[in-house]
Order: structure tokens, then sequence, then C-alpha cells
């Protein structure tokens, strides 16, 4: 059974007359890693929203079609309770912290002792979204006093902690500096190592080019495709999709430098070598 | 990271004792001299209060908190000292200025009663973290989310002072008077709390959704990270504190019979 | 929509709660600014009553005393009793706008004044029992020390003490929160109020 399952959405905003997301549909399995691109307005955060049922139960508006997460309906389950298995990480750090925790540690804890869980098991599972994020040294600090990476880390510990089995990371580096933007990649491959499913709304093509093992292009609400980065970042539609490919794919592009079996462009470091040699095997043997 | 409450971290009996033990102190406090005792009892509350304080080492502390309210009797002694209704009793004279027993018993009688209040609540406010005060009154049966509410006021107020001033930089540097004339910082007001406004509403929006998603709406019984401290002196405390309410409930009811 | 709803509904959903701490932040920075600028007034309410036009009375009154409460617990214990007062201006905001009364500045005006009315009536007997009726304003007790050397009684001393101190502040405060709740995205204001269905699509 697929993990992730989406039936023919569609959902408008209130006070808008054009729809936000028109008819999606697509599947995930359990565990795998989706990279979510397209422009601004393209639909992203909204699907980021519907997964988690915030769309429609805070915003309302008109809604159609299904959104199933391991089997349940997510219109039809409270937020509250769909939190167990879908969690989300927004962009601003800084909305995300609660205000009403005086340490890292009690901020973690914010959710576990909304759902409830004995004070052992908090601590356990504390400790170890602590180590995962690596913020074990910041634990006694104010929420508020951290660096901007340190904040997202943070944020992502409070998700981690409630255990989900799907993360969804809504442009998590956006407001971030480079180095705060390295520390929360570092987090998120870490999470992905895990087993567990997740799925990344980014700018950073390079980065979506590494992790995912599947990227979705969306555009005005409907998906253009979702397949493996290599034939996504091959697409022709890409520009006008106002998406950029990764560094290395635009450069082959213009070498016109294919990967020979598939005939797609590489979308890492690691892959522009496999073509180069590729080529240089090939000229040898001719 | 700049808090706006009173309270320091030091560690003495009277911080450690439960936050419900220092709200039915002030209780006692306000309830025993309403009931019965009047003055003499107003007087024995504040004794009681500064000795508390004092064993809790935060009496000097308490200036910031009463100085408000002095300026305030101040004013208040020499209005109702001088002009009070039923000012008969010349107490003394300063040149042309004549105050009167009456006004002046009046003036002092609001003040033990004001200074009684703001001491009893001193103890509470100065000795107790903002956050187990509010834990405390949510283990009581306070709403969590109301709790949730109180407690981040707490550090949501240093946030906004703290974005407060980078938008009066940033305004002053555009270079809008601050001063001058009242008319030139009436102007002055709206372009500078505007932003503060429009910011923390936004900021506000995406808080609500990102505890939703942290079961903020949850139906389940509410747990607590923080274990709650041993309390075998609390009850003692408590046991005296109702002792007396009740005694002085009892003696009130006496006077009304006979 | 319906449009006669009622005029007390009110949703205590998540963004509706958040909204307090915003108006108590609000209310603070408020007072803070007038107090830079050396303004004549409080401006103490502007949080609480642009929480009451956003999210109606019950908002409002809530963060009216919640306001309090929380100044009683960090630096004026004597707010507590006050926290009547803002609960009375979040409750009389939050009426006066749910039910249309406030179209525009002229309005807001006269809406001022209502308030101010209502926080007279709830203030001046918490300044009999407090204070023997003084405000702890210059002007205000000035007129209060006047009445009373004229040999008014206390009561309508105090009554008019307050008069001389809210009026203006209140019809200040409400323009200025009705001028940003005017300027706030629609999007966002429809967030606060009750009685929103999910529409389907299906």
């Amino acid at each position: 059974m697929a993990h992730i399952a989406v039936q023919h959405l569609k959902y408008r905003y209130p006070l808008t007359d054009e729809l936000a997301l028109r008819d999606i549909s697509f599947t995930v399995g359990e565990g795998e890693f989706i990279g979510i691109i397209g422009q601004n307005g393209a639909g992203k955060s909204t699907l980021c929203q519907a997964l988690c049922g915030i769309i429609p139960s805070f915003y309302k508006g008109a809604y159609g079609g299904k959104v199933l997460i391991d089997g349940e309906e997510a219109a039809k389950t409270p937020v509250a309770e769909l939190c167990r298995k879908v969690g989300i990480v927004f962009q601003n750090p800084f909305s995300q912290v609660t205000g009403s925790k005086l340490t890292v540690y009690e901020e973690i804890a914010f959710g576990l002792e909304n759902l409830g869980l004995p004070r052992e098991e908090m601590v356990r599972r504390i400790d170890h979204a602590l180590e995962l994020l690596d913020i074990q040294a910041l634990r006694e600090q104010n929420p508020f006093d951290l660096s901007g990476g340190q904040m997202q880390r943070m944020a992502i510990a409070g998700i981690i902690a409630m255990e989900p089995q799907v993360i969804i990371l809504d442009e998590p580096t956006s407001q971030l500096d480079p180095q705060g933007s390295e520390e929360v990649f570092r987090a998120v491959q870490k999470l992905c190592l895990q087993g567990i499913t997740i799925l990344m709304v980014e700018h950073k093509m390079e980065k979506i080019a590494a992790y995912s093992d599947r990227v979705m292009l969306m555009d005005k609400g409907e998906i253009v495709d979702f397949d493996t980065p290599q034939k996504i970042f091959s697409l022709d539609c890409l520009e006008a999709c106002g998406v950029q490919p990764p560094a290395f794919t635009q450069i082959c592009r213009g070498l016109g430098l294919r990967n020979g079996d598939t005939g797609l462009y590489p979308v890492t470091l690691e892959e522009a070598h496999k073509a180069l040699d590729q080529i240089k095997g090939g000229a040898a043997h001719g | 990271m700049k808090e706006i409450s009173l309270y320091e971290e030091k560690d003495t009996p009277i911080h450690a004792l439960d936050p419900l033990t220092k709200i039915l102190y002030i209780l006692a406090a306000i309830l025993v001299p309403a009931l019965y005792g009047g003055r003499t009892a107003m007087a024995a509350f504040i004794a009681a209060s500064i000795a508390v304080l004092l064993a809790g080492r935060v009496l000097r502390r308490t200036l910031p908190i009463l100085s408000f309210s002095f300026i305030v009797l101040i004013t208040v002694v020499i209005i109702q000292g001088l002009f009070r209704a039923g000012n008969t009793t010349v107490a003394f004279a300063l040149g042309p200025v004549v105050f009167y027993r009456e006004g002046l018993s009046f003036a002092l009688g609001i003040g033990l009663n004001v200074v009684n209040i703001l001491l009893s609540f001193s103890i509470l406010v100065l000795t107790t973290r903002p956050s187990d005060l509010v834990e405390a009154m949510v283990r009581l049966g306070l709403s969590p989310k109301l709790g949730y509410v109180l407690a981040s006021v707490f550090q949501i107020i240093p946030q906004m002072t703290a974005t407060m001033g980078t938008i009066t930089d940033a305004q002053r540097s555009r270079g809008m008077e601050t001063e001058g004339s009242l008319l030139v910082r009436i102007k002055a007001f709206l372009p500078l709390i505007a932003p503060v406004v429009m910011n923390s509403l936004i900021t506000t929006k995406e808080r609500a959704i990102a505890l939703e998603v942290r079961g903020f709406d949850s139906r389940r019984e509410k747990t607590f990270l923080r274990e709650r401290k041993a309390r075998g002196r609390d009850k003692a405390v408590n046991a005296l504190l109702a002792v007396l309410i009740v005694l002085a409930l009892i003696g009130r009811v006496t006077i009304w019979l006979t | 929509m319906n449009e006669k709803k009622n005029l007390w509904s009110f949703q205590l959903n998540t963004a509706s709660l958040v909204l307090i701490p915003a108006a108590v932040g609000i209310n603070y920075i408020g007072k803070l600014f007038a107090g830079l600028l050396k303004l004549p007034l409080w401006l103490d309410s502007i949080g609480t009553m642009l929480a009451a036009f956003l999210a109606g009375p019950v908002v409002g009154a809530l963060s009216g005393l919640i306001n309090n409460v929380i100044y009683g617990l960090t630096m004026d214990p004597i707010s507590f009793v006050y926290a009547l007062t803002n609960v009375g201006i979040g409750i009389a905001v939050g009426l006066l706008a749910r039910s249309g009364k406030i179209r525009g500045v002229k309005s807001a005006i006269l809406g001022g004044v209502v308030v101010a009315l209502v926080a007279v009536v709830i203030s001046t007997p918490l300044n009999m029992i407090f204070w023997g009726g003084q405000t702890g304003n210059v002007w205000g007790d000035a007129v209060y020390a006047w009445c009373v050397a004229q040999g008014m009684p206390a009561l309508v001393g105090s009554a008019l003490d307050e008069v001389v101190v809210d009026l203006p502040d209140k019809i200040a405060t409400i323009l200025i929160a009705y001028g940003i709740f005017r300027g706030l995205p629609k999007k966002l204001t429809l967030l606060y109020q009750s009685g929103e269905k999910v529409e389907s699509l299906d």
C-alpha cells in the first residue's frame, strides 16, 4: 500500500477565484525522499499544508479530492492527531518557536506534552532528537537566543520527537545564512538515513538532485512531472516552469554531455564524472 | 535574553515554595484584614511580608514595584489631608496650608491597604519563575491553552521590544522626527507602531500553524516534562494560611451575630 | 455568509488564542512608544482593541484580562484590579465592531466616547476603593482636588478625574486600532472570524 496517496486534490483559498491546487494525484512509498520544485505560486506550500491537514482546517476555503496518509484521510482527521503521522517544518524558524518555553529541552517537549506522553518516554525521545540534530550543547539555552540555523534544527527536533513516519520540509533553509543552511541539510540527510519518508520543497537544486529519489515539478497548481531527478532536470519545459537545473546539469547541457545509457543529463558531480568516463571509454574503444 | 519579569533566580526556602502557597498567602493578606482586624491585621501582614521578602533576599527589589504607587499615595495624602469632606480637626499647618486629621487618617488606611497588597504580591512575583507559576495554575485546572497564552506573553514581549528598537532606529535614520511639538510627535506614533503590529500579526498566523502541527489542539490529557517538587512544607504553610482565613471569617460572623 | 451572526460568537481557535499574546505585546509597545514620544496619553490598549476588532468581544475581553494579569505578575500588582476595566474595553469595542457600528473616522470617534464611558463606569469605583478616588494622572487629579475642595462628593470628583484621563486616550486609541485594522489584508482578518465553513469541490 502506498504510504501517501493523493487523489484528485483540488483547493482554493478563501477570497480568491483561482484554484491553488488543481486536480493533483500521486503516490509516495515508505522511506522515499521526494524533492518538490517549481516557481513561487506553483502550489508547493499549499500542497505541503494539505498533506498535514492544515489545509483545509486552518484556512477553510474550498477543497476537493482526498489525501490519504497511511490510509487515514487528512481532511477528516484533526491536525492534532494527524501530526503523529506527518510532521512539517516551515521557512521561518522564528515563528516556529512556541514562545512558552524557556529552554531548548522544554521547547522540544512541547508537542510531546500535548500528546500526553509519559515523562520517561518524553526524555528518551528528546535526547534522541537532540542527538540526531546535533544540538545537545544547546539544551539549556533560551530558544530565542539561538542562531537561525540552530533555531531551525530545534524546530526539526521538535517535530522528530513526535516520531512521525513522514516529514515535510517547506523551504527549511530559505531564511538562513549559508552556514545555517548547511547545518540543516546535514540534519535532513541524517533523517533520510533513519528511513523516514521525506518531502522537501527547496530552491537549491544541487541539494534536490543530491538527495531526492524522485522530484516533483509543479507549476500553476498542477504536477508537470514526477520522476527521477535525471528525468526531471532533462525536461525541456524546465525553464518555462521557472526552474534553473543544478549547475552540473546546466554545464553538461551546454556541452551536450549525456549519460550514454539513459540519454539523460547528469544532475550531480559524480554523474557528470561517470558520463565523462563513458565518453572517454567510448573514444578509447573506438 | 531580557525578561520582563522581575523574578530573579535564587536558592532560598521562599523560592522553593509551591507557587500556589504564595497565591494563598496573597488571599490571606487581603481577606483577613477585610474580614476581621482591619488596620492592625494589615500592619501585621505588612510586617510578615517584609520578613518573608528578607528571607527570600528580594526586599530591595520591591522598590520598583512600590515606587509608582508611592507617588500616587503622596498625592492621596496631600489631597485627602487638605480637602477631604468631613475634615474638621486640624492636625498641623504648613503656613497657610492646613492638614486635617480625618483626611490623613483616611489616607493612612489607603496607604496601608495598598502597601499590604503590593508586598504580598511581591513575594509571589519576585520569587517565582513565571513559567512555574503558569504550570502550577495549569495543574490546578487552568486550561492548558490559556496557560500557553500566559507563558508566551513573558517571552513575546521582550521579542517585540527588540523589534521596536530596530524600527525606531530605522525610522530615525530615515529622518523621522521623534522630538519637537506635540503634533510632530503624534505624527511619529503611527509609522513607529504600525510595522511592529503588522509584523507581529503575521508571525502570529505562522506560529498558530506551527503550534497546531505540534498537537496544540489535542484532546488527550496533557502531561508535563518538569517534575513536581516535593511539598511537605508547602502543605504545612497552606494549612496555616487556611486556618488564618477561617478564623477571620469566624470572627466576622460572631461580630454579625452579637 | 450569514450577515446577521451572533454578536458574541467567537472561535477560540489557535489563531485567536495566539492573537492574545500579540495583543498584550502591542499594548505594551503602544505604551512604550507613547512614553518615548512623551505623548500626554497612555495608548496602552491598542492591542486589546485590535483583538476585539479582529476576533470579537470575547477574545478582546480575554486580551484585556490577560494583559493586566501579566502586568500584575511582573510590574504592578494593583493592575490586577484594573483588569475589569480592560475587560470592559475589549467587550465594548468587540460589540461595536461586530454590530457594524464603526464604519469610518467619525463613528470610530463616537465609539471612542462610548468606550471611554465604559472605562469610567468600571474604573471609578475601583479608584474609590484603592486610591480614595484618584487616578495618579496629574490633570485628572487636579480636577479631582478642585471638585473635592468645592465640596462635591468624592465620587463625582473621581468620575470627572477618570473622564479627563480616559476620554482623549480612548478616542486616540480606537482611531489607531481602527486604522491598523483597516490596513490589514483581508486574508489575515478572515482567520479570526467564526462561522467559516470548508466548501466542497467534489
